[in-house]
């Protein structure tokens, strides 16, 4: 375990000592929790609001991030530069032998080959789990617009509807969804093979079939739930489970990855004279 | 402690050692985490741009002889999120201390994870060492 996972560890644990001095949530009044939960017009959960992955803390961005945050992006420089502990996930993903190679040459190339290096749009879930981004969910009745601030990609949800047949594969696939109780289902499929699904070398194919499951718990948090399946890659369906915080007063700003995009012409440099960066 | 908060506990810590996160690409495949750097020089240049923002320094070292260092950093929308004004927080002329990591190939070109100014004010300029090269272990099982 990283110094940064163990201290995450430590945060997460020290939180959940001081849940455990606090009344537990089953016995508060019912009607306190329900209340917590911001609720659209029709009564459905409202996502609407701008979001961050990747991070479980409470808070505006600049609170959340603070000291190391996400990446380090906080106003606290003094925090130790630990190794970055990116794009760790708990279990192994359940990749077939012969598509593992494939996931741990990635890894031991360290990411060079990673596509968001070509300004590409990162495919689900990994676009919403990019902490350094926020996203922005716009509920209504009948659709849910994301916006993601990285790679100034949207995603367009028509709720209760079929997947539309006469495009693609895309990149972000094709995103259909339904309510089930308080928790919005999201069905994606249709994507094309181009695209890593968190992790480094996380590939897939174009059987990808995702199923995301968002329920807002509180005020602050949806509880994002992301089941992946594909027959070509996978022994069996992949869930990760992690949250989306709220970051209220935070807003989209532009990103356009093309302006200045160097760091490809670096790599084509160290792969091209050999330079070690191989684990 | 109850049953239903150890099982939160033990959701929350599975939470913190799961969360991913990325830069654009990879520091660590051209970044060096075991070659931490500090520079103090003038700044000469300022690319307040996406994917990565840059700036150059000219670096005199103690025999007087001058270098200009290539510094990488965060894209402009984390740095405007963390403190930093174009054109204002750090400007052509100044005179400012980097800690950051080298670049593989050798080259003056680091990655700059923190900026002190002249007036002792810090702020950081890029993510940790290592990031967006996969974390510790793979996305899956070593046969």
């Amino acid at each position: 375990m990283s110094r940064f996972h163990l201290a995450s560890a430590i945060v997460a644990t020290t939180w959940c000592l001081a849940c455990g001095s606090a009344p537990a949530s089953n016995e508060e009044p019912k009607s306190t929790a329900a209340s917590a939960v911001p609720r659209a017009a029709d009564g459905k959960p409202d996502l609407t609001g701008v979001w961050q992955g990747g991070n479980g803390r409470q808070g505006t961005w600049e609170e959340a991030n603070s000291g190391l945050g996400v990446g380090g992006t906080g106003l606290d420089p003094s925090a130790p530069a630990n190794p970055a502990s990116q794009q760790v996930i708990t279990d192994p993903a359940p990749y077939k032998p012969e598509a593992t190679a494939r996931v741990l040459e990635s890894f031991n190339k360290r990411g060079i080959d990673d596509p968001a290096g070509l300004c590409l749009p990162l495919g689900v879930p990994r676009l919403a789990l990019v902490g350094l981004f926020p996203i922005q969910i716009v509920q209504t009745p009948t659709q849910l617009v994301i916006l993601h601030e990285y790679m100034s990609v949207f995603r367009v949800i028509p709720l209760n509807a079929e997947h539309r047949t006469d495009v693609g594969p895309t990149y972000m696939g094709d995103s259909v969804g339904r309510w089930e109780g308080d928790t919005l289902v999201v069905d994606v499929v249709n994507f094309n093979d181009k695209g890593w699904l968190t992790g480094t070398g996380t590939h897939h194919s174009d059987a990808l079939h995702v199923t995301e499951r968002y329920t807002r718990v509180d005020k602050d948090q949806i509880d994002y739930v992301v089941t992946m399946e594909d027959p070509n890659v996978f022994t069996e369906p992949w869930t990760i489970k992690t949250k989306l915080m709220h970051r209220e007063g935070t807003r989209l700003q532009e990103y356009v990855c093309a302006e200045n995009n160097v760091e490809m012409e670096h790599f084509a440099k160290i792969l091209k004279e050999g330079v070690p960066h191989t684990r | 402690m109850s049953r239903p908060v150890i099982g939160v506990c033990l959701t929350a810590l599975a939470w913190a050692l799961a969360s991913p996160a990325l830069a654009h690409h990879s520091f660590g495949a051209e970044f060096d985490a075991n070659k931490p750097i500090t520079l103090t020089g003038v700044v000469k240049k300022v690319e307040w741009t996406n994917p990565h923002s840059h700036f150059s320094l000219e670096v005199k070292d103690e025999k007087g002889r001058t270098a200009v260092w290539q510094l990488t950093g965060y894209t402009v929308n984390a740095l405007y999120r963390t403190g930093w004004k174009k054109d204002v927080t750090m400007k052509v002329g100044d005179t400012v201390t980097i800690f950051g990591w080298r670049a593989r190939d050798g080259s003056n070109s680091a990655h700059a994870r923190e900026v002190t100014f002249a007036d002792g004010k810090k702020l950081f300029y890029g993510p940790p060492a290592g990031t967006g090269e996969g974390g510790p272990k793979p996305a899956v099982k070593v046969p």
